[in-house]
């Protein structure tokens, strides 16, 4: 069963759609938008192994945190 | 007749068909936008909205429950084999959309079944029209994911042997899960060589190329299908 996470799919779509990058959200960028704590600090800090872990769609992390990819 | 798939760039969480025909009037190939990444130029391919219209209606009747889009934001999926194939972009497109992205996705089999339906639409049009059949995506690459940038050649070689001999069933019995973890995520995409292989049963790849290309985090292969 793929894990998915509804509100950080929505909110990375909104970014993505945007064409913004991002090291990490702040909470004013959060604001409104439905996640859980842990989602909320795992945005915050960028986190991708997180991010993917709480049900983030891959290709969405990579295309909002692409500089925090090392390849 | 393309065989490709989104990257959340058209359809989101909010609706994700599993297949989707593409009744868009034109495509870029690529966009002014996507020039820039992929450094091809930029330029627009005509779509062929009657052709997709009669394939999503003749798909409807016979139970292929086919999605449907007018508007259509293309990206490489489409612009980087159509810039090799067809430098003059004077063949108008057709497209069936796969969602090979965003999980759960339909079954390896289902997109054999159809890819198989459009096969017959094509054999069963009137009058006398040379189509030609393109897929893309895959083989294997990890995007997004903590393994990202790995590429498993061994998976895609199992791969390309099946699709050398015209091999589907052992393709069809991959599961979700054995993709994920041979092909990774974006070896996913391998339902679009799938669904082309069920448009044409009987016929048999020839490798052109394979290399597993570590800048594009991607196992690359070009592969001539025929009788």
């Amino acid at each position: 069963m793929i894990k998915t996470s509804y509100g950080l799919n929505k909110i990375l779509t909104a970014i993505a759609r945007q064409h913004l990058m991002k090291d990490g959200l702040t909470d004013a960028e959060m604001t409104g938008h439905e996640l859980s704590d842990a989602e909320r600090a795992a945005l915050r800090s960028g986190d991708l192994g997180k991010l993917y872990e709480l049900g983030a769609n891959p290709y969405l992390i990579r295309r909002v945190f692409r500089r925090r990819f090392t390849i | 007749m393309t065989f490709v798939n989104d990257h959340l760039q058209n359809f989101a969480y909010n609706n994700l068909p599993a297949f989707c025909v593409g009744l868009a009037p034109t495509y870029d190939a690529p966009s002014e936008g996507g020039a820039k990444l992929m450094r091809i130029p930029a330029r627009k391919i005509r779509g062929h909205p009657d052709w997709a219209l009669a394939l999503l209606e003749a798909g409807l009747d016979a139970g292929i429950d086919f999605a449907y889009s007018y508007e259509i934001e293309s990206w490489d999926e489409i612009s980087v084999p159509l810039h090799f194939l067809m430098p003059d972009g004077d063949v108008p497109i057709v497209t069936v959309y796969t969602n090979c992205a965003a999980p759960p996705l339909p079954t390896p089999r289902r997109c054999r079944e159809v890819g198989a339906f459009v096969g017959q639409f094509i054999r069963t049009r009137p009058g006398r029209e040379r189509v030609a059949l393109l897929g893309t995506g895959g083989l294997s690459h990890w995007v997004g994911t903590p393994e990202t940038g790995r590429i498993n050649p061994d998976f895609d070689q199992r791969v390309l042997d099946y699709v050398t001999r015209g091999d589907l069933e052992p393709l069809i019995r991959l599961t979700h899960d054995e993709i994920e973890r041979e092909g990774g995520n974006g070896g996913q995409e391998i339902r679009n060589w799938i669904a082309l292989l069920g448009a044409i049963p009987g016929w048999k790849g020839e490798v052109l190329a394979y290399e597993p290309v570590a800048e594009w985090i991607t196992g690359c292969a070009t592969v001539w299908v025929h009788p």
